[in-house]
């Protein structure tokens, strides 16, 4: 088979009925090409049918290495057609990144040379593909030479494209490099075909921005270097680039490159992106000469924001590269103003594509340009309602980036109306809107909060079912913050009103687990003050203590969220219940776990029934109201994030950390939390008991309670003795030890000795799955002075092999950093 | 401007037609692409735009019958509308040099499909040559001094 022709191999091929037959077929394929190749004795057209195949064998994704030497033989072949085939094989079996290159040097050196145009155009475009900086050293003067005697436009194009490479690859070439030879390239009409016109557009480019490189690396060997004398040269070719812009801009027609009405948008394009980077460059190196063009750029864009038919998706790409430029650039305002105009007409039109492109360029601009943008919200909430996903993700972003107190009340109800049109496979984006209207909601308060909390439950009602426990929690932080009880509790008398009227109960579905779990968590808060004010017959202590009964009768056996929000709606509301009955059903619902397989449950359940037990004088202040939340809000997360797409296989590198243990419980960091800092153990804490519904699930991120910390406090800490060393780097050594071990628990400590001055030091710590780790504070504090030594307590339960991932964040002379690493003990619990 | 990270020709069933890569990826990378993108754009609807996020870059795609040309590019430097272009480009060349191209021209010769390419798109990825005329016309000079070789050697 493989001394047949390339044709009836890829029929072969094509004809296999399975992919098991499929395999075989090209296993034996590609042993077979494998021996053909070493044969020396091999004639040129076998060899040539061989690598054709071989190349078959690439597209499909098979291993080629073997042929690599075999094209730079078949190179050396006087014949074209071998060469040609030659060099296409090099190109794509071979990288910038092999040694074999060195043997190419000499082959194309000799053919840079040849008296075949077609042969110099084939080396010229395999030395841009395959140039690492030795082959770019050598052979740069061979291409320059071509540059200067060839009058061939297709080669001059060719030995263009190749320069603008080669210096891309090695910057260094920039000080041998002829901008002068550019300039009279640029002035020769004769040779300027298009494609000429785009290589020297590419090799502005390449030396532009390896200039920059360039000349950082220079300063810092000789500090007093001056570089810029080439930039100031090829800003010689700023007017003829302008001419050159404006003259396409305004062409009639031209058929060769005239794309639907629009003449060369390609060329454009690159014209428009590389007067861009002079400018940059220019800011960035202060060449001032570059001023004098920019009145006439700035015209010119103005020029080409009005004459371009924005019917088509080529005039399309031009002026979106032309508002890209306005942007980058940052010019005037009213050039931004219209450049703002001409997306927002992108985004009022039908294609797909330029509303995408709108959308994400938009969001970048806000910052600039705030007022223009939030001009077009009605464009921008009309993307809300676009059938194709991504434009609703971006549109979604890009209504929170311009959400403020002015734009909030309009945007929220667009959004609103997003959610209720939201379908299932919107779950992601439905997380992101109501995750990101809670938090808008938290910063932008002067905007009336009755409204935001009805809007709030009107969202919740819509996709109660689909948002996070964490947001719920945020969500409830929300309403417990409310600044004014009795509206507060009118509304959520409203909510129970929805809840328990069996005639509206079919609003609300039964699966809305965020509705459920707000409402309990209401009952229990404000069902006393509810049921003081009177406000509806139908909320009552029986009502109220029924709703409980059913919902815990209804409750999901594998979902202890909802248990745990129901034991403490339940204890909470015995408090303000007379009733007898209703009392007991109460209590029902406490001891009903007592024997929960649940640990956490359980305790609870236990814990509770004990308040319970207590006279009203001792419960009431326990379960009075909740204090104030507050919030860190943190600043980076204020910022809307961009919606993590489906298919992003990438996670961040902070969650690899639990990862890897299999570890998904987040171990808080040890910062003490204003409300939250109460003892564990403590039975007759209210705060604590009730911390776990505003925090996380898990005990991780409880602050320990030693009694002797303060005292320990005072004296400066040393590591003891017979402590492990566990990891050393520049700033800090770590050591632990283990303080006690055994009956399912251990004791550690871990001591962090600063070697330099650090600030804000966090540890993150994790343990395998079968553990659960409860992180002390670090003592003395976060800051740390060179050789001062914190320390931080530990314990952990559970069973299995004792391990520890620990991650330390802190910032050291300014700089954040983190460090991670692991420790095995011998012991095991 | 356009800088092409990689293009990628797959069939509707998700078989690569044609591959080039613009920038330096390793063997372990470019396998990982492939593998990921090809789904990612076969599972778009039709009525979708053509531009999708993936990992750290865009990727700009087009159909065209059963064949989807897939690109590779850097936001904030490419220009996606122009890719779109780029790739109409590309198919209206090779119709130009078939002659209505279908599927299985490029299959079985896809090393002319190839030094189409390279005459369209230069060595990092951008356009090299907007018209049309001249990139067919050196593809068909090239071909035949290719043929005249062939018949020489026949000949001696």
């Amino acid at each position: 088979m493989a001394g047949s022709s390339l044709r009836s191999f890829i029929k072969d091929v094509r004809g296999a009925k399975t992919v098991a037959e499929e395999r075989a077929i090209v296993t034996k394929a590609s042993a077979k090409i494998r021996t053909k190749l070493r044969d020396d004795h091999l004639p040129l057209e076998k060899r040539r049918n061989n690598i054709q195949k071989l190349l078959y064998l690439y597209i499909l994704g098979e291993k080629t290495h073997f042929g690599q030497v075999e094209c730079i033989n078949l190179i050396a072949s006087d014949d074209f057609a071998d060469k040609r085939l030659g060099y296409l094989a090099a190109m794509l079996l071979l990288d910038e990144s092999q040694d074999l290159l060195t043997l190419l040097t000499n082959l194309l050196n000799n053919d840079l040379n040849h008296p075949n145009r077609f042969v110099v155009s084939l080396a010229l475009t395999t030395l841009g593909f395959l140039s690492s900086s030795e082959l770019a050293r050598d052979l740069y003067p061979d291409v320059e030479s071509i540059l200067n005697t060839s009058k061939d436009p297709f080669l001059v194009k060719k030995a263009l494209q190749c320069v603008a490479k080669l210096v891309m690859t090695d910057s260094s070439l920039l000080e041998i490099f002829q901008p002068q030879l550019l300039l009279s390239l640029l002035n020769n009409q004769s040779i300027c075909t298009h494609g000429v016109l785009l290589s020297i557009a590419k090799v502005l480019q390449a030396a532009l921005s390896g200039f920059s490189m360039h000349h950082k690396r220079v300063k810092e060997n000789e500090p007093t270097a001056d570089t810029t004398g080439i930039l100031r040269q090829l800003l010689g070719a700023v007017p003829e680039l302008l001419d050159l812009l404006q003259n396409l801009n305004v062409k009639n027609f031209e058929p060769e490159y005239d794309i639907q009405g629009t003449c060369d948008p390609f060329l454009q394009c690159e014209l428009l992106y590389t007067l861009r980077l002079f400018f940059q460059v220019c800011f960035e190196f202060k060449i001032t000469e570059i001023d004098q063009y920019s009145n006439k750029f700035n015209d010119l864009l103005t020029q080409i924001a009005t004459n371009t038919d924005s019917g088509k998706n080529c005039g399309q790409a031009i002026l979106y590269e032309a508002t890209r430029t306005i942007f980058s650039l940052n010019l005037n305002q009213p050039s931004r103003v219209l450049g703002i105009n001409i997306l927002a007409q992108f985004l009022s039109g039908k294609d797909n594509n330029t509303k995408y492109v709108a959308l994400s360029t938009l969001l970048k601009v806000v910052p600039q340009e705030p007022v223009a943008v939030q001009r077009h919200r009605k464009f921008i909430s009309r993307c809300l309602r676009d059938p194709d996903v991504s434009i609703r993700s971006r549109a979604l972003e890009l209504a929170f980036a311009i959400l403020n107190d002015v734009t909030m009340v309009e945007l929220t109800e667009q959004l609103v109306e997003f959610l209720k049109n939201a379908s299932d496979d919107d779950k992601n984006l439905i997380v992101y809107t109501v995750e990101y209207l809670v938090r808008a909601f938290e910063i932008h308060t002067s905007v009336d909060e009755k409204w935001k909390l009805e809007t709030l439950i009107t969202v919740l009602k819509l996709v109660g079912n689909v948002i996070s426990a964490e947001t719920v929690s945020n969500l409830l932080v929300f309403i417990n913050n409310a600044s004014c009880p009795q509206e507060r509790c009118e509304l959520v008398a409203e909510m129970l009103k929805l809840t328990l009227d069996d005639s509206k109960r079919s609003e609300i579905s039964e699966h809305n687990v965020g509705w459920n779990l707000v409402t309990i968590w209401c009952v229990g808060e404000y069902g006393g003050e509810i049921l003081g004010n009177k406000a509806d017959a139908k909320i009552s202590e029986r009502s109220l203590t029924k709703y409980l009964v059913d919902q815990h009768a209804a409750s999901d056996r594998n979902d202890n969220k909802i248990v745990h929000y129901l034991l403490t709606a339940a204890l909470k509301l015995s408090a303000h219940v007379n009733d007898p009955g209703c009392n007991e059903s109460l209590r029902q619902i406490l001891v009903s776990r007592s024997r929960d397989a649940d640990l956490m449950l359980q305790s609870k359940s236990v814990q509770y029934e004990i308040i319970f037990r207590q006279p009203l004088k001792v419960k009431k202040p326990i379960l009075d109201s909740m204090p104030k939340f507050e919030k860190k809000i943190d600043a980076a997360t204020q910022k809307p994030s961009k919606i993590a797409s489906q298919s992003s296989a990438s996670q961040p590198e902070s969650s690899d950390l639990l990862d890897l243990l299999g570890e998904k419980q987040p171990s808080h960091s040890p910062q003490p939390q204003p409300s939250v800092a109460q003892s564990s153990t403590s039975v007759l804490s209210p705060t604590d008991l009730l911390a776990d519904i505003f925090g996380s699930n898990g005990t991780n991120g409880k602050p320990s309670s030693d009694k002797d910390l303060s005292e320990r406090n005072s004296s400066t800490l040393e590591v003891p003795a017979g402590s492990t060393k566990i990891h050393e780097s520049a700033a800090a050594e770590c050591y632990i030890t283990l303080k006690s071990c055994g009956d399912g628990a251990a004791q550690m400590e871990l001591y962090l000795k600063a070697k330099t001055n650090l600030q804000n030091v966090q540890t993150f710590c994790a343990v395998p799955k079968t553990q659960k780790l409860t992180l002390g504070q670090i003592q003395p504090g976060n800051t740390l002075v060179s050789h001062q030594v914190a320390r931080q307590n530990l314990k952990v339960v559970g069973s299995g092999r004792l391990k520890l991932r620990v991650k330390l964040n802190f910032a050291a002379d300014g700089n954040d950093s983190s460090e991670q690493f692991d420790h095995k003990f011998d012991q095991a619990l | 401007m356009t800088q092409i990270k990689y293009l990628i020709l797959a069939s509707r069933q998700g078989k690569i037609r044609l591959v080039k890569w613009y920038t330096l990826y390793s063997l372990k990378e470019k396998q990982k692409v492939l593998k990921e993108v090809t789904p990612l754009v076969l599972s778009r609807k039709a009525k979708m735009c053509n531009i999708v996020e993936y990992c750290d870059h865009r990727v700009v795609y087009r159909r065209y019958a059963s064949l989807y040309f897939i690109c590779g590019i850097t936001p904030d430097v490419d220009n996606e509308l122009l890719t779109l272009e780029v790739i109409h480009r590309y198919v209206e060349t090779m119709d130009s040099y078939f002659g209505n191209v279908c599927e299985l021209d490029i299959i079985f010769n896809f090393s002319k499909a190839y030094d189409i390419l390279n005459e369209i798109l230069m060595c990092d990825g951008s356009i090299a040559e907007s018209s049309k005329k001249e990139v067919l016309q050196y593809v068909m000079t090239m071909d035949t001094i290719e043929s005249h070789d062939n018949l020489d050697r026949v000949l001696s």
